[in-house]
This record gives C-alpha cells, structure tokens and sequence, in this order.
C-alpha cells in the first residue's frame, strides 16, 4: 500500500515562497453570460496562462532550487529560458531519481515540450534517466495511469530503441504495446462497467493529466483520440457532479481536509480551469502546473461547459461504477458500485449503496449546499461508521496484516485509525438516496473498532436546532437540513490536524479548535441510523415551517433486529428500507441489475456501451469508443 | 549507480567472512518512510555478500521486492519478484528485463524449479503463472484453483521431483504434480498460507506458516498436514525456515511474536527476542499488544547462523539459535528473503 499525497506538500512548498495567486485570492470568478465558443476559448486560455506565469514567475535564475519541474513545464510551455531550464536539467538528471510514476509524467511533458527548446544534453540526460532509474508502476488505476501514459509516449518520441536503452528491459515497441493494451484495457472497463477511482477529488488530474498528454502527444490516431474522449469523459462527470465548481460526494477517494471543505482538491483546479466557476487551490493544486503546460491542446466542449454552469433544472443522476480490484476475501473481484446524485440550484446530494469501495479516502454519502464563496468554508452534512481494519485492506493490499494500519498516517492519511474520523467507508453501512433524501443505516457486529457512529456538523451551519421530534434542524447557505439520528446521541469537537514540520513521512498533531469548530454527533449504538432531508429555502415561508414539514412527514423505524426506515419524504416518496435488503421505493424494490451506466438529464450510457452521450439543450455530444469517434450535433 | 554503491558502503557492515560453501543474497529494501511518489531515496533489491562482509547491490533498485531464485545452472540468471512484475537479469544484475506483462502485477513469490531450470512459477494476488522458458512467456496456469481464493502468497517447488509445487494461497495449501497442468488442494484454510519451506535434509518434510492456521508439518511430501503446538494460530507468521545444519531446529518469525525456534523437531517452541530491538507499539493502542515486528528469518547452512530481518530496524544475526543477537547493520530495512546458493554448483 503506497499511496501518494507529495503534492500536498509540494503544493505547501509553493505556497510559501511564490509570488500571490491571482485567482486563489481574488474574487470569486463569474462564468461569462457570453458562452460564444471564442469566448469561452479565450476565458481558458488566459487562466492556463495565469498558471504557467505564476510557476515561471517562482523562478530565480540565481537560485537553481527554485526550478523544479512545474517551473521547467512552466518555461517550456512559455517558450523561455531554453538555456537556463536545459542547465537545471542536467543537474537535476545527475541527482539520484525519485517519484516513480509521478517522476515520470512530468517528464514525459518536459521532453515533450521541450523537443524543439532544449539542449541535445538536457535531452540525453533525461532520456538516460529512463534507462536507470526505476520507476515502480505502482498498486492503484491512478498510477497506472500515469505510469503507462508516460512510457507509452516516451516510447512513442524515442520509437525504435533498444531494450537495454529501457528500465524495462524491453524495447520502445515492445513498451508501447504493453502501454497501449493496458490503457485500452482501462478505457474499456471504465466505458463497460463503469470507473473505480470514481469522482476523485485529487487523483483526477492523475487522470486528466495522462490522457490530455495522450491527447496532445501521441503519434498513433487511436491513442491520440482515446486520451480527448477520455479527457471528455472525465471533465463530464466532473461538470455534472460539481456545484458551483465544486465537486462533492460520493467519492471514491478523498482526503481529510477536502471531504469536509469540499471545495479545497485538485478537482476545483479542473472546474476552474474548464469552466471558470470556482477558484482555484492553491498553488493550483501543485499538479495544476502539469495541466496547464499542455492545457491549450484541448477546450471542453460547449455541451460540457453547459452541463457544468447551468444549475436552472433540478436533476437526477444514476451511475454504474466498481469498487477497486479485490485480491482476496471477497466473491468478486470489482463488485459495482450504485451511484447517485442529485443536483439542485442551491443543493446537491450524492450516495452510493454503501460497503467498502476503497479501503481508505473513500467517501459513501453527503449533502452539500451552494455557498457564495467556497474558500474556508465547511458546506456538507453526512453520518459515517468510523471503520479501520487489517483485514478489510488486506482485502485490497497485497501485503502482510500487521503493519499496513500504523503506515497509513506516515503516508498523509492520518484519520484512518482513530474513533472520531470522518472520512472513509465501512462494511456496515448501507445507504440508500432519493433525491434530495438520505436513509444510511448501520448494523455494526459486536467487537467491531470503534462501535459508533459519527455525524458531521459544520461550523458553517447555522440555526442548529434540536428538537424534541428527534429531528436536529439546521440551515447551511440557501438550504434547509434536517437530520435524524435513530439512536441517542452525544457532540464531540471534531479535532484537526495540524501537519508537523518532517524530513520523511508525515507526522501529524490533534488541534481542538474550540466551540466554533466543526462538531461531531456520536452514537454510541451498533444498530443506527440517520436520515437526512435537504430542501430549498424557496420551498417553505420559513425555517419553522420548514420543521414543521419535516416533523409531518409519516416515519417508522426501529434498530433491532437489524434497523428498518419507513418514511414518506418531503418529495412524497414512500421508502422502506431494511438494513441487508435492497430498498423499496413506492411499494417496488430497487433492481439494481437495471442500473446504466449513466442516467440522467446529462449523462446518459448503457451498461456495457462504451458510448457516453452528453446532451444539454440543443447540444450534444456522443463519446463512442466502440468506433472511436467524437460526434457533436445539434437538437432541433 | 555510483551514488548507489556509495550509499551501500554506509550499510556495510564487519562480520567474519563467510563460510566457503555457500554464497549469500539477500532480496532487501531499506524503504523506512517510503511512499509512492516519496522524494526519499531508497536503495533496494537484490544484494551478495562478500567475502569481507560487504553487501554488493546487484540491483535492480526496486523497494518492493519480495522474492529472489536462481537457475541452479547458472548463477548470474535470477529472477526477482516485484510489484512491477517479474524482473529476470541473465548477467549477473548488470541488466534487467521485466518479463510479465500488465496483466501481473504484485508478485509475492517465484521459484525456479532445480530439475527444469527453464521453468518459473510465480504466485500472484490472482493465481498463479508459469513460465516454461525463463520468462519469456508466461501462461496462467490454474486449473483447480479456485475462482475467488486464489490469492497467492507463497510457492515452493519440490526439490526431488520436477513439476512438483506446493504453493500456499488464500484458501489452503495446493499442490501440483505435472508443472501445473491441474492444482489440487491438500490442505484447507481460513486465512492466507504465507510460508512454504521443504527440509534441506528431508525432502519429505515440509513446514508451513499462516496468517490463520498457526505453523503447519507435514512428513509426506506436503500431501497431509497438521499444526504444530506452540506457535500462535490467531496471528499472522510470515515465514519459517530449517536449520540446514541441524534437522531438528526450526525458527519462524512474525511481526507479534518476533522469532520462535523449536530444537526438538518442532515439539517445543521458545520466544528468542532478548537482545532483539524491544517491543514496537501495536498499530492500534489500548487493543494490540506491542509487538517485536519481525519480518524475515532464515539460516546460513554453513555456520547455522540464524538471521532475523527486524522491520525498519536492522538485520540481526544470532551464533547460538536465537539466544543473543547481534546487530549485523543494513538500517532501516526490511529483508524479504535469504538465500544461501551452494558455491560449488556455480
């Protein structure tokens, strides 16, 4: 288990010597109301330039540490300093090289960018440091991404060398082959069966990253075309899953800092950079920069821009995804994961069916609610079962049971094993969504770690009300909440984490912000549950009507022997959910078997199709990868 | 690669030279705080053992390798297991070529079998593949196996015969006796079987370790097996190994007991940590107990010398079977396998 979260600290490094960040300390950017393609065009262009001045500008020619690879991709991109960036080259290429797949992405642009730019020195280094340097390929869809994308268009820009010119031993063509298998075999289960690192936060651009290269660099048409449409594929479940620019759950794989303030990931980069509606992170997310140094080969299209920005139409999503790969101790290798979203102006709600997908950073169920400014602020509201297991990661890790725990908060995920977590899933959850409805039900075994469950309450909510229905109500930005726990409850202060200074992993201390920081409700029960109801504060005259609705609404449950739900929403939905049994909705229950790929008012793709349609308005666009081909038309 | 054999000089360490009849590889990583994507610098895979004590890098620096085997026909073609897949040198380390392809990825264990050196079987977290031509090709084979279950950890070819592996997956023991042509099960788990060792000095007899089933014998070539008394059966061993010099010495290690040895044929068992680094706190406090965290034992069949690879710590080495160590150096890492390879075979 060796996950990656270096940027975070190259993202910190940048923040603290660089010159200021025009659009991460602005105002809040305002898509334009002119969506003429020149001007959309003209719009991203300008924010890609913003980044690669701000990295080109963190350069101080007389201090060569200041030119790292963001600032060598920078200058390239830019078209200056060939000199002074071939020089650094060489001397970096002397340092011993790490970073496995994420040294080799960077470098694959940097020869990219600089076939024409930089010296024939600087070019053998860096292509002698693929012959000695060994790069692991890594355990996660991410890194492989990486990884192949990299050594595909490096064997692509060197097509006929030998094996022995390769840490692989094996020749460019020989690399490419394998490259272009294992990248058509991932496109074809995230086209078939659906995505596993689905809606990451941060590991999009380990996504985007990649495929933009292949879509910019590649010599061979089908690769070249693969990487736009699954950059398109991508950068449309980015726009239909985000609000506001803001990406929220479910997600595959968080963080700590971002499954609260949802706002604060890599993917606020993308949404800034396609669609100009959030902005940015700092230090543009630190792989920003590698986004950005190819950015102006390629433009999302105007279908995509429109199903990001336009939030006039309530709408409902269903997705088909997959958990990441089993080795052991599971009937299934990648079994499915049922998503759902819902999208409201001011709102959103996202969930899939609750269980393991990922063993650590994933994140099951929340609502987030629009905020006129996402910087620092805590928008989301959801329950977890605080899990950590041995077994459960030696289900996804191939390694021994005994020391996997104690890594993790060396390796930058410190809440994997503590009681008052808030980030991660559990084998004992089960959720089901309608619309702007969530039911998470627990039936937690005896002996279990940590038998609680905990609730997530935001610094950011206001009016929190505890009322003597058993219902809690709040408000959060335009949005009406109402929260019921099923069992008793008490609050904690949810701790922080401060990252201490550290030469060699991470190395973390608790901070207790006090009464004003965010809140945890815990119950103590291992048959629990929570329902939450999310409504618009245009819906109701007032905050007390709204309760009083909430408290109207028909309700039966009980925990024991395993918890049960039945209740009638806001929206008139009769659901009966029983903890283990697939829900029942309006008297019928839920097939998942007929679950698409996509469907939705956007998004629509049937399970096994490998075409992706995306329609917004009169615009529409169809991703087929069956034939490889990009269709745009125009709705009557 | 001159900046790695600097490094490796600092991990040298002053020992008494080695015994004439074997020589001594280790399969190493000495990745203390290494992540993916870390900017640590780590030196790792697989390194010989001078004459003078010096541990010579034979490369190639992967942190996750895991296994080590030699053509007994020809020492400088080995192949080692990885995460990236199976990396084969036909030079001595000065080369690599990774062999596998995509579609296998985080080998666990491979082994070359003596009696058809052209063969390569390697466990995977998905089943099990085999090359019939030093890793040029390789087909799964796994009839037998189950669909789910398969997970591999450990696999062993039986010295005597050629085609015969034992390997040790997430279900059980299986065993094949025609080169994997079919797989059957000869003994059932809960858990994840993570060592498979046959004697030196007894092609008969067998031991194995799990994370679910404590320490196993068997005296029939690996066809039937029963625990043996002692050693824990609720926690995870990593491996065991014979005492070349003495049939009756066992040792097997694991991350809550730290190292056991048995003098008596297995019998007997005793805790050998005193003079080990102590106790490290468990993963979870206030639920596991300290631990000693040990990650890898293995004997040196010219001294009887028996080593412990202590996670993250150093390797030690013991003269007296476990009853004092001592501090061999290699800081910070973690030694996946021992491997004594006879000197007069080269």
């Amino acid at each position: 288990m060796k996950p990656f979260f270096g940027f975070l600290a190259f993202a910190l490094f940048l923040a603290g010597s660089a010159p200021a960040q025009p659009a991460f300390s602005g105002p809040m950017p305002v898509p334009p109301p002119d969506t003429r393609g020149d001007t959309l065009r003209r719009a991203y262009l300008d924010r890609v330039h913003e980044v690669l001045v701000w990295y080109a500008d963190t350069v101080k020619p007389e201090k060569p540490e200041t030119i790292g690879t963001g600032q060598i991709v920078a200058k390239l991109a830019l078209r200056q300093d060939a000199a002074l960036v071939s020089a650094r080259i060489v001397e970096l290429m002397k340092q011993p090289q790490t970073g496995d797949m994420f040294w080799m992405f960077p470098w694959a642009a940097i020869s990219y960018l600089g076939r024409d730019q930089l010296s024939p020195e600087a070019k053998a280094a860096i292509r002698d440091a693929w012959r000695t340097y060994f790069p692991l390929r890594g355990d996660t869809e991410n890194h492989w991404a990486m990884y192949y994308s990299s050594l595909y268009l490096m064997s692509e820009l060197y097509p006929d060398d030998p094996a022995d010119s390769w840490f692989t031993g094996k020749s460019s063509a020989e690399n490419r082959a394998e490259a272009k298998a294992y990248l058509i075999h991932w496109m074809d289960l995230a086209t078939t069966i659906g995505q596993g690192e689905f809606n990451p936060t941060h590991y999009i651009g380990e996504y985007a990253i990649p495929m933009l290269y292949l879509a910019t660099w590649s010599k061979d048409p089908e690769m070249k075309i693969r990487g736009h449409m699954m950059l398109d594929w991508l950068m449309a479940e980015l726009a239909d899953n985000s609000l506001n620019g803001v990406l929220r759950g479910p997600n595959a794989r968080t963080t700590e800092a971002s499954v609260v303030e949802h706002w604060n990931s890599l993917s606020s980069f993308f949404t800034w950079t396609m669609f100009g509606n959030t902005p940015p992170p700092a230090s543009y997310g630190g792989f920003g920069i590698f986004f950005a140094g190819a950015a102006e080969n390629y433009q999302v299209p105007a279908v995509i821009y429109q199903v990001a920005v336009d939030r006039s139409q309530d709408y409902v999503q269903r997705d088909l995804k997959r958990t990441r790969r089993r080795w052991r101790y599971s009937d299934q290798f990648m079994p499915p994961i049922y998503k759902t979203s819902y999208m409201h102006r001011d709102y959103s709600v996202g969930s899939y069916q609750g269980g393991v997908s990922d063993p650590i950073q994933t994140h099951v169920w929340d609502v987030m609610w629009a905020v006129p400014d996402p910087r620092g602020v805590n928008n989301t509201i959801y329950s977890l079962h605080p899990y950590a297991s041995a077994h459960t990661l030696q289900t996804y890790f191939t390694e021994q049971p005994d020391e996997m725990i104690s890594s993790l908060s060396g390796q930058g995920k410190p809440s994997y094993d503590v009681p008052d977590k808030v980030l991660g899933s559990s084998p004992y959850e089960r959720v089901f969504q309608d619309r702007d409805t969530v039911i998470a039900l627990y039936d937690i075994p005896a002996g279990t770690a940590y038998p609680r469950i905990n609730g997530f309450f935001s610094k950011d909510l206001i009016r929190v009300t505890e009322d003597k229905s058993g219902w809690i109500f709040a408000q959060g930005g335009r949005t009406y909440l109402a929260y019921r726990p099923l069992a008793p409850y008490r609050w904690e202060h949810l701790l922080g984490y401060k990252q201490l200074p550290s030469k060699s992993g991470y190395k973390w201390e608790r901070t207790d912000p006090g009464e004003h920081g965010d809140k945890l409700l815990v119950s103590e029960h291992l048959q629990n549950g929570t329902i939450v109801q999310a409504a618009s504060v245009d819906e109701f005259a007032s905050f007390e009507a709204f309760q009083a609705a909430i408290k109207a609404l028909p309700l039966e449950f009980k925990l024991g022997p395993v918890p049960v739900v039945k209740l009638t929403t806001l929206r008139g939905t009769r659901i009966s959910f029983t903890y283990g049994q697939a829900p029942v909705v309006n008297g019928t229950p839920l097939d998942y078997s007929k679950w698409k790929l996509f469907e939705g008012l956007y998004l629509n793709a049937e399970k096994g199709s490998r075409k992706l349609t995306i329609t917004h308005g009169q615009l529409k666009r169809v991703l087929d990868f069956n034939t490889l081909s990009i269709t745009d038309s125009v709705l009557p | 690669m001159k900046f790695l054999r600097s490094v490796l000089l600092s991990l040298t360490v002053a020992t008494s030279a080695l015994a004439a009849g074997h020589d001594f590889y280790i399969c190493a990583a000495t990745n203390r705080n290494y992540v993916v994507g870390s900017v640590i610098v780590t030196i790792n895979g697989v390194f010989r053992r001078e004459a003078n004590g010096e541990w010579t890098h034979l490369g190639n620096n992967d942190v996750t390798v895991t296994a080590l085997s030699f053509d007994p026909r020809d020492h400088n073609v080995f192949y080692v297991a990885a995460i990236n897949g199976c990396w084969r040198t036909l030079d001595g380390g000065k080369t690599w070529r990774c062999t596998t392809s995509w579609d296998m990825t985080e080998l666990k264990d491979l082994d070359v079998d003596p009696n058809a050196p052209d063969h390569v079987y390697i466990a995977l977290p998905d089943g099990i593949a085999v090359s019939p031509d030093r890793g040029n090709t390789w087909p799964r084979l796994e009839n037998g196996l189950p669909d789910r279950g398969k997970y591999t950890q450990t696999i062993r070819v039986d010295r005597t015969k050629a085609g015969r592996v034992l390997a040790g997956c997430e279900t059980g023991i299986y065993l094949t006796e025609n080169s994997a042509q079919s797989w059957r099960r000869v003994f059932p788990t809960k858990d994840t079987i993570t060592d498979l060792q046959q004697s030196p000095s007894d092609p008969k007899l067998w031991l194995a370790v799990s994370q679910s089933a404590g320490a196993l014998i068997s005296r029939d070539g690996g066809l039937t097996w029963t625990p043996l008394a002692g050693p824990p059966a609720d926690k995870a061993l990593y491996n065991i190994t014979f005492d070349p010099t003495n049939p009756a010495r066992f040792a097997l290690c694991s991350w809550s007991v730290g190292v056991m040895t048995s003098e008596d044929g297995g019998a007997t068992w005793v805790e050998r940590n005193a003079g080990l680094p102590g106790k490290k706190a468990g993963f979870r406090m206030d639920s596991d107990p300290p631990a000693h965290c040990v990650w890898r034992v293995g004997v040196d069949p010219d001294s009887g010398r028996l080593y412990a690879s202590v996670i993250g710590e150093a390797l030690y080495s013991s003269d007296d079977f476990g009853r004092t160590w001592k501090n061999e150096g290699l800081e910070g890492s973690a030694v996946n396998r021992f491997v004594f390879l006879p000197r007069a075979t080269k």
